[in-house]
């Protein structure tokens, strides 16, 4: 299998003098479905931010498909990020369009000028975003306002931006966050299924416990910014989960053991 | 005696124990608010001193008003194909004014928006400048462009132009600008440019606010366009006021009717339009 991605020795450190990651070192293959797990301000949405340079790093180097993501800037960078498919726990669509021209968004970043600029898209594309969305269940709401959906529905939409792209990475931030338990469940699964048909590789961050340990093929823990844990769920002992949380297992399920 | 009010419980004026009013504001009154009347009221003074305005000779001349609208009133319909034109003047003035400054102020409210321009100096420059523009009234704009261009309806477009651009530029900006980061964060990492990002996003949720700033400027513009016409730059504004200084009042009462049916009618299709979009 191949290495797409590849965080060698970085260390992020805001303006503020917060040091949010620590000599982080990993790299994921090809197809790979990886969580993210650790406390709040443990660096996890500063990994994902840096893959697609929302964020700088301090120091180390970011590999990402055979490029090297801290030198990239203007076109290059705007042609590296279309390869990176992302989706955000208020999933950030543009409430005033219809579902189908939100999906479309996803393909802009191939379109050149002034086509883009006009949002003139390709038939082909139009068909494939409607393949898409009927794949996510959501064909009948196409011509709907985003504003119109319910939560579930609208991180839907978002997953299918993303997938829009042809990304052979996708990033999400706390996906299931803002959603009950039922949605979450049925947007973690259309998550593994379209990533794993498309071979697609996946980093979440997660909040869930339960969720990481049941969908991931690898999880990685971080606390206070370094990596503590990076291994498959199986090797995930309690020990390991007290000393990224710095709080036993039965403290961090709700209700006890409903999720076994 | 637990019901009884004592003395020591009730603020009075004199804020001593024999209550005579019982006073019913709050504790601690606001006291700027009486030192600024006092202030507005000293200023009123000294103004009315210095401009020596002379009330009672001019309560004299009261009935001359009611002169001057009784011959107002009187229609001259014999110089209707000339106010006619003037309207038509005045409106093609204000349309052309609002089309040409809503497209300025799409592309100068992109550039002043500090989420869309990301440079912050770039943006607060570009206010800045509008806001210096906003400052000079129109018709200062329109006698500057009356010399540079001559007279004429060209003179009256440019320089509506400037100020409905100074105008949109800012309320533009902030409707662009009350688009949520993270949306536009959104589509920039699917390496959407930023112009499309522009294109296919800002504009979209921002559309039914320019709506309703253009409805709004459309009516400013007609009732400042009229009045552009008194300093040279065509329109009903140089009939009304030609004709007032020739005391020719049946025309210029016409010229004037002319002006508040259109005024009117201009409000109550931006209402009509501000409906059907919500």
């Amino acid at each position: 299998m191949d290495s797409i991605l590849k965080f060698d020795n970085v260390s992020k450190i805001y303006s503020n003098g917060t040091q949010a990651l620590k000599n982080v070192s990993f790299s994921v293959n090809e197809g790979e479905f990886i969580s993210v797990i650790g406390p709040s301000g443990s660096g996890k949405s500063t990994i994902l931010r840096s893959i697609n340079k929302l964020i700088d790093i301090s120091s180390g180097e970011i590999y990402f498909d055979g490029d090297t993501v801290s030198v990239q800037k203007g076109k290059n960078l705007r042609h590296m990020r279309r390869k990176i498919g992302m989706i955000f726990q208020n999933y950030n669509l543009v409430y005033s369009l219809s579902v189908l021209q939100n999906v479309l968004h996803g393909c802009l970043g191939y379109m050149n000028g002034i086509s883009g600029v006009l949002g003139n898209y390709s038939e082909e594309d139009k068909k494939r975003a409607l393949s898409l969305l009927q794949e996510l269940g959501m064909k009948q709401f196409c011509y709907n306002r985003a504003s119109d959906l319910s939560g579930g529905q609208k991180q839907r939409v978002g997953i299918a931006r993303a997938i829009m792209q042809n990304p052979k990475l996708l990033l999400c931030d706390e996906p299931i966050a803002s959603l009950d338990p039922s949605s979450a469940k049925t947007i973690m699964d259309l998550l593994k299924d379209m990533t794993h048909k498309r071979n697609i590789a996946c980093i979440v961050n997660l909040h869930q416990l339960d969720a990481a340990l049941k969908y991931s093929t690898r999880i990685i823990g971080l606390s206070k910014g370094t990596v503590i844990f990076d291994g498959a769920p199986s090797e995930m002992t309690d020990d390991v989960i007290e000393s990224i949380y710095g709080t036993s297992r039965e403290n961090l399920m709700m209700g006890g053991a409903e999720n076994e | 005696m637990e019901n009884t009010l004592t003395n020591s419980d009730i603020y009075t004026d004199s804020g001593n124990l024999s209550p005579r009013k019982i006073t019913v504001g709050c504790k601690d009154k606001n006291k700027f608010i009486p030192r600024f009347m006092i202030g507005v009221l000293l200023l009123a003074v000294v103004s009315l001193v210095y401009l020596n305005i002379d009330w009672l000779k001019i309560a004299g001349r009261i009935p001359q008003i009611g002169t001057v609208f009784f011959k107002l009133a009187h229609f001259d319909f014999g110089n209707i194909g000339l106010i006619g034109s003037a309207i038509l003047e005045t409106v093609s003035i204000a349309v052309l004014s609002l089309l040409y400054s809503l497209v300025l102020g799409i592309v100068f409210g992109m550039l002043a928006a500090r989420n869309i321009t990301k440079i912050k100096w770039f943006s607060v420059a570009t206010q800045s400048f509008f806001t210096f523009l906003r400052a000079v009234p129109t018709p200062i704009w329109v006698l500057l462009m009356l010399v540079c261009l001559g007279m004429g309806p060209e003179a009256g477009v440019a320089g509506l132009c400037v100020h409905t651009t100074a105008f949109f530029t800012k309320s533009f900006a902030q409707s662009f600008e009350s688009i949520s980061d993270e949306t536009l964060e959104a589509l920039e990492v699917t390496g959407t440019g930023r112009l499309s990002v522009f294109t296919n996003a800002v504009i979209p949720a921002a559309f039914s606010q320019i709506i309703a700033w253009t409805g709004m400027r459309l009516e400013t513009n007609f009732s400042e366009c009229a009045i552009l016409g008194m300093v040279g730059a065509g329109g009903v504004g140089f009939v009304i006021s030609r004709n007032l200084q020739n005391y020719q009042y049946g025309t210029a009462g016409l010229a004037i009717l002319f002006v508040f049916i259109i005024a009117y009618l201009i409000e109550r299709l931006f209402v009509a339009i501000k409906k059907k979009i919500q």
